[in-house]
């Protein structure tokens, strides 16, 4: 094919003119942060005097000499590979079950939507009392259903990141949102056809409703993934990173090194490995989404 | 036949769809349901072990006291102003970026999505510096700048949702317009978006309560504090050795109540587009 | 189309709104005060403002923890304030040794001000860093411990003889411990916490300005973490953890000690202001923290805010009036009485405000005590805080051996401070 044909220049003019915004936003407000971060990472940095470069510096020593580099990344890890599933069931869950036709509906709605809302200042403290291996309520439940010992939680390195985890629960308002949307958004006729074609529940389920939102499912594992990775608020405010260091995620760590020992070129470098493994398994989701997810925009 | 037999029990669906309902209702429940029960408890109850979980009688002053030992008002009003110029902007980039994105075949296409998605793979931590050194270089610190100007631009979070709803609408209906004649922007204006509507309101939302409780973004933008939010207002309240709960817990529920307005408000169920004439184009049997 | 010019119309509106104000000069002043300290910090700009009239102070409340982190990056931004509290004492040096605050010595000689005159032994250490002064303050704080007369009595002590030394602590402390059927424990006595400062009471130190060195290991640091380890090796240090877990905020009435379930409380001098509130009924008394054999009594730690002019600060002799005024006797004195501090300034310490409280008499002739340390002036000393709370939990929750977990964490501190050293070209 020799040129383009002109409707093809024409949808090439459109498409960028209508991501002007964003390609206008992009070099504005993130080319530079990125490329910065890129350079310091290569830097001595203390965040308050000018950089200066020492190649790979950095990266050495957080690869050969950094002994809570691994433990950061491991405990992100935990997080990633519990606290992004267990999020996507109940998302999807209570989605699921928001989208019948039940009275009062709009009321549950909103009650499953609040914890996800409240400021986490407030709630920390909440959460803090709930998990209290002495006095709170999960573990005064659990020893009432006949649980002997029940764990310690935030001040158990044991059991800190599942007692995160547990609270993470709380915040399935966000996806279910989505999720609700997408759901309203399959076409009641869809669900007819196939009912009249025999399909019970189950089968609906899989062959109607399960298609139809696996782009918005592919959304939620994205940005569930990303915000794995990336967690810090709640380590921060309600943990600091312990007991022995069972808490202390990458950001976490990225984040004392950045602002409070005066090493913002290593947290660069840091900011940059994380970037590469979040990447690589963006892209092994997104592979894999081409043959799991069904955009309704084209014929199959 | 079949399906009658599979169709034998609604009720029975119905019932166990409200016990799941109400029970795991009653765990999310929870966080608001302490937060309201705590800001009307005597300071003397708040941390008190067995919990005190009816406040009787309810200590209702921690309310007025919470708007008076901040200036309230001002911040509720400064919040507003960042939330609307921030939710107008949101939906008005990016709707057209995702609709570039998802609704025009471009060559550039692919690799403008995959670097958008790459933005947000960068922890803040380290970005928060140098934006701060463009907003210096621009003059916009001590102002509300740049809290808003880059919400014209579009956000990552938004056109990426956007531009999966934005895929599950079927192409006939733009092809079909297109062939008659209309030219891009009027198939976005009145074909696209409308259909989109339920996912606009979904970005509203988001984009709503991500900048009412942004805390970081005031924090370091921020100099005047005619100028604050409310997320910074919660802050008020705590102090070196210790804070003032009842009032912290008063504010902060005054804080959630339009987020809840807004929500019932955009969930409503006459919302959403009605997808018929989509159906319609559709073959009968898909499944 | 009409709603769209609505919203246009607002947005325009939105984005405006910046006033001017000409005449006195601006001077911007940052605190990390919030809530009531914050409001009485704004009754003394008022004052200020009003007995100055050619100045103008405007303050900026930047909240708490998150306003010292903004700080930093105000600073590599060049967009700081004329004159600001929002920093750490233990920040103090890493900030100085990296040229961007203000020596105060010529403007503290030309106003007439001495920091070895009037300040307090703990402060004189800490704000002099390379010789020069760069940071002033109006509080400053201790550590003690209140304990619970009742408790005592109760227990066969006597309740006016205290420990002083930590076998005397020992041994009311574990008197005072109960247990609870399941093993859980009821009451305790003394929860041993506060490595950083312990180490100074045995005599240890964390750094040697003479050899220039960082001593993590030395061998009276390793005494001060061995004897705080005992106290979870007679006990067990689950059951310890589980009790303190509960133990929730200081400034709640559920505080332990407010509800007799210790019989000491590690403080400062704000306990003063909190026993009054939530525990008006306690009969209690307080002592210095206590020493072993050959210790240094009365040791205190001095932490807190401290008042830098940065070297960016666009108007330094009004910002240097204003501070000189906000650090002289009588705004510190009205200040410190107001939010429960005790001041950093020996003349202000006699005052009768301060006089007629027990605790804060006491917390007074503590601040005076030559004993009295403050944070060495290192630049990686946020750091190395850090570490110390890292290997005091290791060695307490963790059960590692005191010995093995400083000489790791001396190691490490010696590394960083080299590197620290080498980057900063000293």
């Amino acid at each position: 094919m020799i040129g383009r044909t002109a409707s093809e220049r024409a949808y090439s003019r459109n498409g960028v003119l209508f991501a002007l915004p964003w390609l206008i936003g992009f070099s504005a407000f993130f080319a530079y942060p990125i490329l910065a971060s890129l350079y310091f990472s290569f830097c001595n940095f203390d965040g308050v005097r000018p950089p200066q470069w020492i190649g790979l510096g950095n990266y050495r020593e957080l690869f050969l000499e950094d002994d809570l580099f691994f433990k950061s990344l491991g405990n992100t890890l935990f997080m990633v590979a519990f606290g992004v599933p267990t999020s996507i069931c109940f998302g999807l869950g209570i989605a699921l079950l928001l989208n019948q036709k039940v009275k009062g509906m709009a009321i549950y709605r909103t009650v499953y939507y609040l914890p996800s809302i409240t400021p986490v200042v407030a709630t920390s403290i909440l959460w803090l009392w709930l998990l209290n291996p002495q006095a709170g309520l999960i573990n005064l439940a659990l020893q009432h259903l006949g649980v002997a010992n029940p764990p310690g939680w935030l001040t158990d390195p044991a059991w800190a990141k599942p007692g995160l985890i547990l609270m993470g629960v709380w915040g399935a308002g966000g996806g279910m949102v989505i999720y609700l949307a997408a759901l309203q958004n399959v076409p009641a006729a869809l669900y007819e056809a196939a009912a009249l074609d025999g399909a019970g529940m189950v089968s609906q389920f899989r062959n109607v409703t399960l298609p139809m939102i696996t782009p918005v499912i592919l959304f939620n594992l994205i940005m569930g993934l990303i915000g794995s990775f990336q967690y810090f608020t709640e380590a921060y405010v309600m943990t600091h990173g312990g007991p022995e260091d069972a808490t202390l995620f990458y950001s976490l760590h990225l984040f004392n090194k950045a602002f409070f020992d005066f090493r913002m070129g290593y947290a660069s470098a840091m900011a940059w490995v994380l970037f590469l493994v979040t990447l690589a398994c963006a892209v092994a989701v997104f592979k894999s989404s081409i043959k799991w997810v069904y955009y309704g925009g084209d014929l199959r | 036949m079949k399906d009658v037999k599979r169709k034998g029990r609604p009720w029975m669906r119905t019932v166990l769809t409200h016990a799941a309902l109400v029970g795991l209702g009653c765990f999310f429940l929870l966080p608001f349901y302490w937060l309201v029960s705590t800001s009307v408890k005597p300071d003397a109850d708040i941390f008190k072990v067995p919990p005190v979980w009816i406040p009787s009688p309810p200590h209702w002053e921690n309310y007025p006291k919470a708007v008076e030992y901040i200036p309230f008002l001002r911040y509720t009003f400064n919040t507003l102003r960042i939330c609307m110029v921030n939710v107008t902007g949101i939906v008005l980039s990016c709707s057209l970026v995702a609709y570039s994105l998802a609704k025009i075949k471009w060559k550039g296409r692919d690799v403008v999505f995959y670097s958008l998605i790459a933005t947000m793979l960068l922890p803040s931590q380290v970005t928060m510096l140098p934006s701060f050194i463009i907003f210096k270089w621009l003059g916009w610190i001590g102002t509300i700048l740049p809290l808003t100007v880059p919400a014209y631009f579009g956000t990552a979070f938004s056109i990426f949702l956007l531009r999966q709803f934005l895929m599950t609408i079927p192409n006939e209906l733009s092809d079909a317009a297109r062939i008659d004649g209309c030219n891009e922007l009027q198939i976005y204006w009145r074909i696209v978006m409308p259909l989109a509507k339920p996912a606009l309101a979904t970005i509203s939302l988001f984009a709503f309560v991500g900048s009412w409780n942004d805390f970081i973004g005031p924090l370091l933008y921020l100099n005047d504090d005619r100028n604050y939010t409310l997320s910074l207002g919660l802050q008020s309240f705590m102090s070196q050795h210790g804070a003032e709960w009842g009032m912290l817990m008063a504010a902060s529920t005054l804080m959630a109540l339009p987020i809840i307005v807004l929500f019932s408000w955009l969930k409503r169920p006459s919302f959403g587009a009605l997808r018929q004439p989509a159906a319609r184009s559709r073959p009968a049997t898909t499944g | 189309m009409k709603r769209l010019t609505l919203w246009i119309g607002l947005i325009a509106i939105a984005g405006c709104g910046r006033v001017h104000t000409e005449g006195p000069v601006e001077v911007v002043y940052w605190t990390g005060w919030s809530g009531d300290e914050f409001k009485i910090q704004k009754q003394l700009v008022e004052k200020f403002n009003s007995t100055h009239p050619h100045i103008r102070v405007r303050i900026v409340c930047q909240f708490g923890n998150a306003g010292y982190e903004k700080v930093r990056i105000a600073i590599a931004g060049n967009a700081t304030p004329d004159v600001m509290s929002t920093v750490w004492a233990d920040e103090l040096a890493g900030y100085a040794k990296r040229g961007v605050l203000l020596p105060l010595d010529e403007l503290m000689a030309r106003s007439g001000r001495s920091l070895e005159k009037e300040f307090t032994p703990g402060l004189r250490k800490s704000l002099r860093i390379d010789g020069k002064v760069y940071a002033l303050a109006v509080t400053t704080n201790t550590s003690f411990i209140v304990y619970n007369k009742q408790i005592f009595r109760e227990l066969g002590l006597d309740p006016d003889r205290p420990p002083r030394t930590v076998e005397e602590l020992d041994r009311a402390s574990d008197a005072s411990v109960s247990m609870r059927k399941d093993g859980a424990i009821q009451r305790f006595g003394y929860v041993p916490n506060n490595l950083l400062t312990w180490v100074y009471v045995f005599g240890g130190r964390w750094y040697d300005p003479k050899a220039d060195r960082v001593t993590a290991n030395d061998p009276r640091n390793v005494a001060a973490l061995k004897w705080m380890a005992d106290y979870y090796r007679r006990f067990d240090s689950q059951a310890v953890r589980r009790f303190q877990s509960t133990f929730g905020n200081d400034a709640t009435a559920q505080m332990p000690f407010f509800q007799g379930l210790i019989s000491m409380w590690a403080t400062g001098e704000w306990a003063s202001a909190f026993l009054k509130r939530y525990a008006p009924d306690i009969e209690y008394g307080y002592f210095p923290l206590p020493i072993p054999k050959g210790g240094n009594p009365e040791t205190t730690y001095c932490n807190g805010s401290v008042f830098v002019i940065p070297k960016a600060s666009r108007h330094v002799r009004e910002a240097w009036e204003f501070l000189n005024w906000l650090t002289s006797p009588e705004q510190v004195a009205y200040f410190c009485s107001k939010i429960g501090n005790v001041p950093p300034l020996l003349e202000v310490g006699d005052d009768p405000a301060f006089l007629s409280d027990p605790i804060m008499r006491f917390a007074v002739r503590l601040t005076r005590s030559e004993k009295a340390v403050g944070p060495p002036p290192i630049a990686i000393w946020p750091t190395y805080t850090r570490e110390i709370a890292r290997a005091e939990e290791a060695v307490l929750a963790g059960r590692r051996d005191p010995k093995v977990v400083l000489d790791n964490l001396q190691a490490r501190m010696e590394k960083e401070y080299r590197r620290s050293k080498a980057e900063l070209g000293q």
